[in-house]
């Protein structure tokens, strides 16, 4: 039986791996040599989260690692996420002809960059203090813009460009905040920067209040939460889709897992209250900013990155209400988001071929020009508007029921009109999209694409989904979610 | 007490937010580097506080040579201008530094001078990256965030973190290289590095 330990260096081990032999492959062996590196990945993955989340007794805290249920669920998604936005991959860079390197190298730049940021994304829920969080977090943000911009187009650099800027000083600031966290913290340096020591410093309230702020701002920046989420929609929707959905449904809720986890550790000095109250306001503003931009008729992708927006606000709000059913909802939503948004990113490439115009307009009668494709879009749209019985119902409801059971009942209150709100936007958006008009579409501009794979993906994604909701109903009692609340109070 | 090699730091940090032409910033920045990489080497007294100084000798060499040939590769028919007056930026990034300086608490009375300079810095880098619109002094901007949090970092740590150390330095240092693709290539695609070109992404 092969430890946990050792599984979860395979998981580091094998993208990296990749990443090396593709660089000295014959370029027509390296789209099959992707496939075999996402599925060895993806089943590592699945074995490390597996265990994690069956044993959770057989947990590993330590300087470097953390192997516990939480990063077994958080590896999962990256996991399934990562394997499928590999497998995607082929089929984007076969229709694109743009790229910042010569199309001799692009496949080869492409995976190789693609595979590094994998093993990144993995190990940042992996990272057993908060200065190697850092480290792999900002490491996300040097491949991942590399793949942002990697068409080279005008407005891809431009993503690009904003999105390495504003994060990189955003995760600075955080920088700076740990920094101030080592000073004071018992011994400094490394061993007052675990996730266990973190907890113990010596310094004042008011002072380590200062510095978490400055902590959870820098890493905000980097989670997209307003009002540092600048970079958010246009790095996103820039990027190509299968680079896309992996952002925004592994990269930004990882980077989430560490804020939360930093929280959880410092509460112990400056209090849980305060540190409700910091993630509370995030998950506020956030919702507030988003709302508005989902009822524009925006772009497909532009779309989804707001509602990213939207669900990350979601997610800062449960983890700051806690609780059991807040934060069962937390687990919910984390899964949910990350299934119904991918599939919303992957049905991208294949609109894009159907519709060209749809890269700077809103879609609109997909589903009656493709209907595969349209049931698809629908899928992800339903989910992340939260229509029932789909998952992000039960998630949100579970959330903002947690905010009522733990004292925010005000604070919940206006969250549920703010998701009121967004979701008659994202339904408006769906009804355009599946079957509004589509008479304005010129007949020999929309182009027959092959949509098998993403419909395939989309029925899938849906028995995934209501098997989701499903869990939602024991999810509140169960041991997963007593040991987060353990771990996580 | 400030010496004189963290004013040196502070004069050149506050000459990259004045001057106009690239190749005087590049100069001034190399030479910040360069002094952080002096303050590291006078005060190692492990031979891991003297990896992490080479480590960041290395760095600041290597930066400069960066920049040289992005400046050269990418030669600007006209400078860009900055949207904000010199003086202004100046005082700008005066008050930013002493607002974090008032703002940020320092525990460590000993080292409240090299502190208060590390807020500076950090300061000064956020001012440029938000009020210079040539791509090339963004960059700039976030080596000075670099430069202020490694200088905090000297003496903070114990020898067990010189990892995390090494590893912000090559992280950041890894940043800048990123952005400096990016500079080339918007460059090569728009003709200048500025960032007001950028403007096609709006909602």
């Amino acid at each position: 039986m092969i430890s946990n330990l050792v599984l979860s260096y395979l998981v580091l081990g094998v993208p990296l791996l990749f990443a090396m032999v593709i660089i000295v492959l014959p370029t027509q062996a390296i789209p099959s040599t992707s496939r075999i590196g996402a599925f060895l990945s993806g089943l590592t993955a699945m074995f490390l989260s597996i265990s994690l989340l069956c044993h959770p007794k057989t947990e590993l805290v330590g300087k470097w690692l953390i192997l516990d249920p939480l990063a077994g669920l958080f590896v999962a998604i990256i996991g399934a996420v990562g394997t499928a936005s590999i497998l995607l991959s082929p089929s984007y860079l076969r229709d694109t002809s743009s790229s910042v390197v010569t199309l001799g190298n692009r496949d080869r730049v492409f995976f190789c960059i693609l595979f590094i940021f994998l093993a990144m994304l993995y190990a940042v829920p992996l990272a057993g203090n908060i200065g190697a969080a850092w480290l792999l977090v900002e490491g996300t943000t040097a491949t991942s813009a590399l793949l942002v911009g990697f068409s080279g187009k005008r407005r891809a650099l431009e993503a690009a460009w904003k999105y390495l800027i504003l994060t990189s000083v955003g995760m600075g600031v955080a920088l700076l905040g740990i920094a101030l966290l080592a000073d004071s913290s018992h011994g400094g340096g490394l061993g007052g920067l675990t996730w266990k020591a973190l907890g113990t410093f010596r310094t004042s309230h008011s002072d380590a209040l200062i510095a978490f702020v400055l902590v959870l701002v820098g890493f905000a920046s980097k989670i997209g939460w307003a009002p540092v989420h600048n970079w958010l929609p246009d790095a996103h929707s820039e990027a190509s889709p299968p680079i896309s959905g992996l952002l925004s449904a592994a990269l930004l809720p990882s980077v989430l897992l560490v804020a939360w986890r930093f929280s959880a550790a410092v509460s112990y000095v400056i209090g849980t209250k305060a540190v409700h109250e910091v993630l509370i306001a995030f998950g506020l503003v956030s919702l507030t900013i988003a709302v508005p931009f989902l009822w524009q008729p925006l772009p497909w992708k532009r779309l989804l990155a707001y509602s990213s927006l939207e669900h990350m606000g979601i997610l800062a709000l449960g983890i700051g209400f806690g609780g059991p059913l807040a934060l069962a909802g937390v687990v919910i939503h984390i899964v949910g988001h990350a299934i119904a948004k991918s599939l919303g990113f992957y049905s991208a490439t294949p609109l894009l071929a159907h519709d060209p115009r749809s890269s700077k307009h809103c879609p609109s009668g997909i589903g009656r020009s493709c209907p595969k494709l349209g049931a698809s879009m629908g899928i992800s749209l339903a989910t992340l508007s939260g229509l029932p019985p789909l998952p992000l119902f039960a998630s949100e409801l579970l959330i903002m029921a947690g905010g009522f059971e733990t004292g925010h009942g005000v604070v919940a209150s206006i969250a549920a009109l703010l998701l009121a709100f967004g979701f008659i936007g994202l339904i408006q958006a769906f009804l355009t999209i599946i079957t509004g008009d589509s008479h304005h579409h010129n007949a020999e501009s929309l182009v027959k694409v092959r949509v098998a794979g993403v419909f395939r993906t989309g029925i899938v994604s849906l028995g995934l989904l209501l098997g989701l909701t499903y869990i939602a109903f024991f999810l509140p009692s169960s041991i997963l979610v007593h040991d987060i609340i353990y771990r996580m109070r | 007490m400030i010496g004189l090699a963290e004013w040196l730091m502070v004069g050149f940090g506050l000459g990259v937010i004045a001057v106009r032409r690239r190749s005087t910033a590049v100069t001034l920045a190399t030479g910040q580097a360069l002094a952080l990489a002096g303050i590291a080497i006078y005060q190692a007294q492990s031979i891991n506080e003297a990896i992490a100084a080479a480590a960041l000798g290395i760095r600041a060499v290597a930066l400069a040579t960066l920049l040289v040939l992005l400046v050269s590769r990418t030669r600007e028919t006209r400078p860009v201008r900055a949207s904000v007056p010199p003086a202004i930026r100046c005082g700008i990034a005066v008050a930013m530094a002493l607002l974090l300086v008032w703002l940020v608490p320092i525990a460590n009375k000993s080292r409240m001078g090299i502190t208060q300079v590390s807020l500076s810095l950090v300061g000064f880098g956020m001012v440029m990256a938000a009020t210079r619109r040539a791509t090339l002094f963004q960059i700039l901007g976030i080596i000075f965030v670099e430069n202020g949090l490694a200088l905090a970092a000297l003496g903070l740590t114990n020898g067990s973190s010189l990892i995390i150390e090494l590893g912000v330095t090559l992280d950041l240092s890894l940043i800048a290289v990123v952005a400096s693709v990016f500079h080339d290539r918007i460059f090569a695609e728009f003709g200048a590095g500025d960032i007001s070109m950028l403007s096609d992404l709006r909602d």
